[in-house]
């Protein structure tokens, strides 16, 4: 019964990604500038990060870093859609509501997995793989990075009622969960407070998990927490996230503002 | 709220007591309305009168603060999805994602009402014939014209084939032209499905060719009855006299034509009689006293004038 909107809901999503192929463009340059220009400036200075290449550490990163940017940014979306014609589709659809939250948030994971399955083509093109990786833990790795990612944004989804403030949104939410998360250096060199930060981020948990599945012959010196641990926390987290933010949005139509947003009247 | 007796099931909409409140504001004052399938209902009232309040606790999407509400035989509060699913939305504002094509948005809304992407193809075809918009299947809707957008709205909400559809303002916002296509889409669009519709408009011209209608204000029904029943109460003419000084004029002819309604430089009266002739001598009798004098026929904004202005 709720397959057919799922399906409908994801369907959406790849078309809409499509589409916008500059920001599908701009999603596979981003990680590539940081592999560059990050990865050769701190490379130079570093040389190298527990025993291996400074590049090599911060692939598994970047490709967090897509997954983060693609399913969140995706996610986020659901902002614009309570603004536009889009979510007044959704609530009148024969369905309890929190199967909207459920599908946007599988819908954002997938923009992320896209975009991740791409960039993995461009840094094999480029060199950037190794050929001992774990492929099915890539695979999962990648699969609940994009949930726990999509889950972040849905979150932030829930709890904000316009997009105006993006750049809040970006310093407050998206910067942290990128640069507290080992994605460009090792957590236990941080101080106590920030370690403590990275421990709560989720995405520290699904950073670690590529780093796992991608530097296979150095992976137990560069990956910091067991596999276990890890998809245990990117699936906690995003069940964890599911539930709030549809918490939430029932909670927000039982005061109604949100028909109020949807009309901007009361007739 | 706690009664147990089921509401009727033969109407497609059966409403007791109907009430919502915002704070110290009373949007919908306990409700009574009763509509029996298949018919063309027409819930008409001013702006902020309690018109789409009522529809979006009719489509689930408000919970009433009291009283009770069915739709479809199913419960709004208990049975919102049911009732989700007999029924088609059409808001004031446009519910479709202008991003994507006419065909496309067909397609997503029709997922979402878990039809087959073969049956939403037949229909989506069946219906933009109807509203002639075939050969913009493959369009954005973002570049659509306003009149096409709200017409490719009204297919989105009756494309699952919904048992009542809701319009709400389905107008608004157009001109006149497209008013009167769209018009001509959703009397095509009952006589091919018999649903039952319920609009809300303040263009009260539009809602002649309703079965029945109620006119509604802060919340209640004022007035209701099939327009021509409620325009016949009316009278049978209304007498328009426009002058500069109206009040010593407006004294005169009240022994003969009763209470007044004034807009500005005109006032209004109502005849009860077919037989104009002594309404004609009066224009003689005024003749340079008034820069206007007019008889005609009422209409449902005579109605509505003057059903506001007994309260």
């Amino acid at each position: 019964m709720i397959a057919r909107p799922i399906y409908a809901v994801l369907e959406r999503e790849v078309v809409r990604m499509f589409r916008q192929r500059t920001r599908l463009v701009s999603a596979m340059v981003r990680p590539l500038i940081w592999l560059f220009v990050i990865g050769a400036g701190f490379g130079a200075v570093l040389g190298q990060a527990r025993g291996i290449d400074y590049q090599q550490f911060l692939v598994p990163g970047v490709l967090g870093m897509t997954v983060l940017f693609g399913s969140m940014l995706a996610a986020l979306t659901m902002v614009y859609d309570k603004e536009s014609g889009v979510m007044r589709m959704l609530i009148i659809a024969p369905f309890a509501h929190h199967w909207i939250i459920v599908a946007k948030t599988l819908a954002a994971a997938l923009a992320g997995i896209v975009q991740a399955v791409l960039l993995l083509i461009v840094l094999a093109l480029l060199g950037f793989l190794s050929r001992q990786m774990h492929y099915a833990l890539l695979f999962a790795g990648v699969l609940v990075t994009a949930l726990a990612c999509a889950g972040i944004g849905i979150l932030v989804a829930a709890f904000t009622r316009t997009l105006d403030n993006f750049a809040a949104i970006m310093n407050f939410v998206i910067f942290p969960v990128f640069f507290l998360s080992g994605a460009l250096y090792p957590i236990d060199n941080l101080p106590v407070a920030l370690k403590v930060a990275a421990m709560l981020n989720p995405f520290t948990y699904a950073v670690d998990l590529l780093k796992h599945a991608m530097l296979t012959a150095s992976a137990a010196s560069a990956s910091e927490l067991r596999v276990g641990i890890d998809f245990l926390a990117c699936v906690g987290f995003t069940v964890l996230a599911v539930v709030l933010a549809s918490w939430r949005f029932s909670r927000e139509q039982a005061y109604e503002p949100l028909i109020h947003i949807l009309t901007g009247k009361r007739g | 709220m706690n009664d147990a007796r089921p509401l009727a099931l033969e109407s497609a909409v059966h409403t007791q007591g109907l009430t919502k409140r915002y704070g110290e504001v009373l949007a919908v004052d306990g409700l009574d309305l009763q509509i029996p399938a298949g018919r063309f209902f027409g819930l008409l009232g001013p702006n902020g009168s309690g018109k789409t309040t009522t529809i979006h606790m009719l489509s689930t999407l408000v919970r009433p603060s009291a009283g009770r509400a069915a739709v479809a035989g199913h419960d709004v509060e208990r049975d919102a999805v049911p009732v989700r699913a007999s029924i088609g939305l059409v808001f004031q504002d446009s519910a479709l994602d202008r991003t994507l094509t006419v065909a496309q948005n067909l397609r997503f809304a029709g997922l979402l009402y878990n039809l087959a992407p073969a049956l939403i193809e037949q229909r989506g075809r069946e219906l933009l014939e109807l509203f002639g918009l075939n050969d913009k299947r493959d369009r954005p809707v973002g570049s659509l014209s306003g009149g096409m957008r709200r017409a490719l709205d009204i297919v989105r909400g009756v494309i699952h084939h919904p048992r009542i559809l809701f319009l709400d303002e389905p107008t608004i916002g157009l001109d006149l032209p497209n008013r009167r296509k769209i018009w001509r889409f959703i009397e095509r669009l009952r006589a091919s499905t018999g649903m039952t519709v319920l609009l809300t408009t303040h263009y009260l011209e539009e809602a002649d060719t309703c079965d029945e209608v109620a006119f509604i204000n802060s919340g209640k029904i004022v007035q209701r009855g099939t327009p021509r029943e409620l325009v016949d109460r009316l009278g049978r003419h209304i007498v328009e006299i426009e002058a500069r000084d109206l009040d010593p004029l407006v004294q005169s002819l009240a022994p003969r034509l009763g209470r007044e309604l004034r807009d500005g430089d005109m006032a209004m009266f109502r005849y009860p009689e077919e037989n104009v002739a002594p309404i004609a001598a009066l224009q003689t009798e005024l003749v340079g006293r008034v820069s206007a004098f007019r008889i005609r026929r009422p209409n449902l904004n005579d109605v509505f004038l003057w059903v506001n202005a007994a309260r």
